[in-house]
Parts: structure tokens; C-alpha cells; sequence
């Protein structure tokens, strides 16, 4: 979908990437437990640049974001009990305004950043949590650059997912007014993706990243 | 509810249970922070507005995809579904109106009816008094509020999603009216346990604190009466809000509109691999729930 828009995004998240690898965590539907680590489909190894580790993190790649990123926070505000237990490194935009308010609430492998902009809201999530979808079911989609992004148009906004670090990431806006241009197409929630390049780990991060507390 | 006994003698000898009434206060979130609430609390009832008809969550001014061919679809049959009341099949949408999704898989397999009461899924825009209903018709009518239910997921519209058939366009979610065609009365609760981690002016999210961690919006509901605010920690059950029509000034029904998202891995229609945090299927999910209220289950039970 989007062919020109994706190539657009892939090539701007590609720009700050270190490398994708997809190592999520894949969860038992049923259960909600996470599944053995299933037959890998033929092509899957496209996408990998590290071999998958069982739901690990690729935390070397990770290390290198969050030295680029100089060891700043870019929102200091946001919970450090909540950044503390997220187990996965925590991506933020170099937004001081849209960040200066931002909420986060994390579960451990997953966390969501809620952000407000005037007339809109915008959420961060990453998680290494996914559910493997049916072989025979292809999805009408075009992941593009080397972090197999995609651009999504919801109800209400644009959802834009990418993974780096061997984690799922995903940019959501959602606009309050339905002819919000910043909603209308997906330019807006891109810029915004291409901007998410900080790094953040808690000591839980850190911790798994061999870093210390 | 009478109708729906009716057409269901089996459920006669059943009795009807429900989500645990959890109207609980409101907590704060697991690491999270609260911020001024986007909502009063719920104030005494509202006199209700004449329901006007609509249907427009698919804007006029946006044409809905060509409907695709056959849809690619799991060849394997279907498992039979436990369901007792009448419904129509995972995917089952009329000719014209999409091509339905056909996977059974129920994806949120625990989860917590997301309504107090009876409820009839069916679509909001191409029902009766939808935006693209027959002419001459109401939301009113008591088609709309009959069973059986039908699967709204894929239905035709303008908006991505990557599981339906042809250009990978459909309906996000289901649409489920009220158990009466009246707003701002009946209570759409929390299908799992999480947090509420978004507020918009029309829209509820609640993110599940349990692996995968499904996030679920609620659409359409009672925005200036909710009954949470971002940063609540919700239980399964636990009220959110009133099922209404609000809809940031642009008409539609009196309806819930429920997604279902997550984190999800695939391959594209040309084999490559794709992750990402995508719309699943509701219907299946949402049939296994009403089953264990109708059962006399609590929620997750």
C-alpha cells in the first residue's frame, strides 16, 4: 500500500536504524503464554539481521541507540518507576513539546506512551509480544526499509508500526477532528516515526542489557 | 433480551449471567501516572435525544474500495462454535458489502463480554438507517435489534487493514448495538483486566495487562460521562462508559464499535515477513464471551 509513502518511511526509519531483527516473543493466542519458537516461514530471514534469540532483545544494537542518543532523556518526566520495570529499550521522538507531558503506563515487555498534541493524541508502544498469524492468510500490506515498516490508516488517525532492536514499535496519532490533515494521511505520523530515535532504558533494560541497574 | 429468548429456547434453561459488576474506583496504573481526568464522573441520566439515523463512520467524501474478488482464505473448516444463539458465521458479510474475514481464531479467547447486556452485533452502516442501509429505513427498526448477528469485520470501507481481502481495506473492528435503541444507557465494560492508556474525544483504549497485552477501543461511547480516566486501572468487567453515538460532530448510530489489535506476525501476500500491530478479528472472540455470559459466567470464567 503506499507504495511511494513507504518507500519514503522505510528509508527515513532506515536512516537511524542499527539493523532489524525479529526476535519478538510470539504468544500463544489461546493461552497467552509465549509459544515455542515456530517453523520459520520461508523468506522470514529477509527481515532478520541477527539470528532470532527466543524473544531476546537485540541489545548490542540497542546499546549503540542508546549511545547515539548520549545518554539524555528526553522526557524526563515520564514515571521512572514505570521506565524502570520496562524490560525492552524504551523509544521516545526528539519532540521536547509533544514529550514534555507524556504519560507512560508499561507492563514489562510492553509499554505505551500517551502524548497530547492540540486536537490530537499521539501513543508510543513497544513490545516484543506478538501473535503469529495464519500462514495462509497474506496480509495486504508492504513493509518497506530494512525495519519492515508499515503505515496503517485507522478510524481516526494513522498507525504506523516498525521494529528495531528486535522490538515492535509503533507510532499511533489520532485526531480529534475527522479533516485534521495530520490524520487525513500518513506524512505526519511518519515525520513523527522518522523523529523517534532516542533511547531510554530503565534498570530493567539495563539490567538485561548487561549494563547494571 | 425477549427476542433473543425466543430464538434461543436452549438459552431458556440457562441462566443468565453477567460480568461482575465492578464499578470499583478508579486506580492508579502499574508504573503509570494519572492525568486531570478527561471525564466527570457519571452523572445522573440524560434525557435521551430522539436517535437520529446515520451511519457515517464510513465519510461520504471517502469511496469505498471496488469489492474484491473471493477472498484468499484458511482452507481448513472452521471449529464448530460453542455458540447457542443465533449468529451468523466468522465472516459471513452479504454480497456488496465486503469480503469477510473467515479466520476462527478466537484471539482474545478469556475475555470479558465488553457489554452489561444483550447486545446485537450488525452493521451500523450498511443496516437499517445506516449510511449506506436501505432506503427508506431506520436504526431503529427491529432488524437492527434482532438476532442473528453478523460479522462486521472487513465489511467494505475506506480505512486500512491488511487482513481483508482485495486492497486490504474493511470494516476495523464490530459493530454491536445496544440491547435498545437508546443512548447513553447501557454500559460497555472492559473486556480484560489493563489499563487505560488513551482518551480521545470519541474513542477508549484499554491495553490488556496480560501478555499479549490486546489493546481494545471502544468507539462511540458516552464521551463526557465516562466512567474512567487515562492511567485507570481497569478489571474485566469493570464499567467504562455508556454506549452512545458520539462521534467528534460527525453523525453515526448508537452503536460500539470494538476492535482488537496486537502485536501480530505474518507474511505478505508476496511471502515477505511482516510485524506489526494490526486489527484482528473480534467476532469469534466476542461470540465465546456472550456464550459464557449467557452460561451464567463471570468474566474469563
Amino acid at each position: 500500500m503506499r507504495l511511494a509513502t513507504g518507500l519514503v518511511l522505510g528509508g527515513i526509519l532506515a536512516a537511524g536504524a542499527l539493523g532489524a531483527a525479529l526476535s519478538q516473543t510470539r504468544i500463544d493466542p489461546t493461552t497467552g503464554a509465549a509459544a515455542p519458537t515456530p517453523t520459520r516461514r520461508p523468506g522470514l530471514a529477509v527481515l532478520n539481521r541477527a539470528p532470532p534469540r527466543g524473544g531476546q532483545v537485540d541489545w548490542k544494537a540497542a546499546i549503540g541507540g542508546l549511545r547515539q542518543t548520549g545518554g539524555t532523556n528526553p522526557a524526563p518526566n515520564l514515571n521512572p518507576a514505570a521506565v524502570d520495570m520496562t524490560r525492552v529499550p524504551i523509544l521516545l521522538p526528539t519532540d521536547a513539546d509533544l514529550t514534555a507531558g507524556a504519560r507512560i503506563y508499561s507492563f514489562g515487555d510492553y509499554y505505551t506512551i500517551t502524548a497530547d498534541a492540540p486536537g490530537a493524541g499521539v501513543s508510543l508502544s513497544g513490545t516484543t509480544a506478538v501473535v503469529p498469524l495464519p500462514a495462509d492468510t497474506p496480509l495486504k500490506i508492504t513493509p518497506m526499509g530494512p525495519e519492515g515498516a508499515t503505515s496503517q490508516r485507522t478510524v481516526d488517525g494513522q498507525l504506523i508500526s516498525f521494529v528495531r532492536y528486535g522490538v515492535l514499535y509503533t507510532v499511533e496519532v489520532r485526531c480529534d477532528a475527522p479533516t485534521d490533515p495530520r490524520c487525513a494521511d500518513d506524512n505526519y505520523a511518519r515525520g513523527l516515526a522518522a523523529k523517534t530515535t532516542a533511547v531510554v532504558m530503565g534498570a530493567a533494560a539495563r539490567a538485561a542489557a548487561g549494563l547494571g541497574g | 433480551m425477549r427476542r433473543l429468548l425466543l430464538l434461543s429456547p436452549l438459552v431458556l434453561a440457562l441462566a443468565l449471567g453477567s460480568c461482575d459488576d465492578k464499578t470499583k474506583p478508579a486506580q492508579t496504573g502499574p508504573g503509570g501516572e494519572v492525568k486531570t481526568p478527561a471525564s466527570p464522573q457519571p452523572g445522573p441520566p440524560t434525557p435521551d435525544d430522539p436517535p437520529s439515523d446515520g451511519g457515517a463512520e464510513q465519510p461520504s467524501s471517502e469511496p469505498i474500495p471496488p469489492a474484491p474478488g473471493p477472498p484468499a482464505q484458511p482452507p481448513s473448516p472452521p471449529a464448530p462454535s460453542p455458540a447457542t444463539f443465533a449468529h451468523e458465521p466468522a465472516g459471513a458479510i452479504p454480497a456488496g458489502q465486503g469480503s469477510g474475514y473467515l479466520d476462527r481464531t478466537v484471539w482474545s479467547p478469556a475475555m470479558c463480554w465488553p457489554l452489561q447486556d444483550d447486545a446485537f452485533a450488525n452493521s451500523q452502516v450498511y443496516g437499517h438507517g445506516g449510511g449506506k442501509g436501505p432506503a427508506g429505513t431506520g436504526q431503529c427498526d427491529q432488524a437492527n435489534y434482532s438476532l442473528p448477528w453478523r460479522d462486521t469485520f472487513c465489511e467494505a470501507r475506506s480505512r486500512d487493514n491488511p487482513l481483508c481481502a482485495g486492497g486490504g481495506t474493511g470494516h476495523q473492528g464490530q459493530d454491536i448495538r445496544p440491547a435498545a435503541c437508546k443512548k447513553n444507557q447501557y454500559w460497555a465494560v472492559a473486556a480484560e483486566t489493563g489499563v487505560i492508556t488513551d482518551i480521545g474525544s470519541y474513542t477508549v483504549t484499554l491495553t490488556a495487562s496480560a501478555a499479549p497485552h490486546r489493546v481494545y477501543r471502544y468507539l462511540h461511547m458516552q464521551m463526557a460521562a465516562l466512567a474512567v480516566k487515562e492511567g485507570d486501572t481497569v478489571a474485566a468487567g469493570q464499567k467504562l462508559g455508556k454506549v452512545s453515538n458520539d462521534f467528534g460532530g460527525t453523525p453515526t448510530t448508537i452503536h460500539l464499535h470494538f476492535e482488537l489489535r496486537a502485536g501480530a506476525a505474518g507474511a505478505t501476500t508476496d511471502g515477505k515477513p511482516v510485524v506489526l500491530h494490526t486489527f484482528l478479528p473480534p467476532y469469534m472472540s466476542l461470540a465465546e464471551a456472550y456464550q459464557r455470559k449467557l452460561n451464567g459466567g463471570t468474566c474469563g470464567g
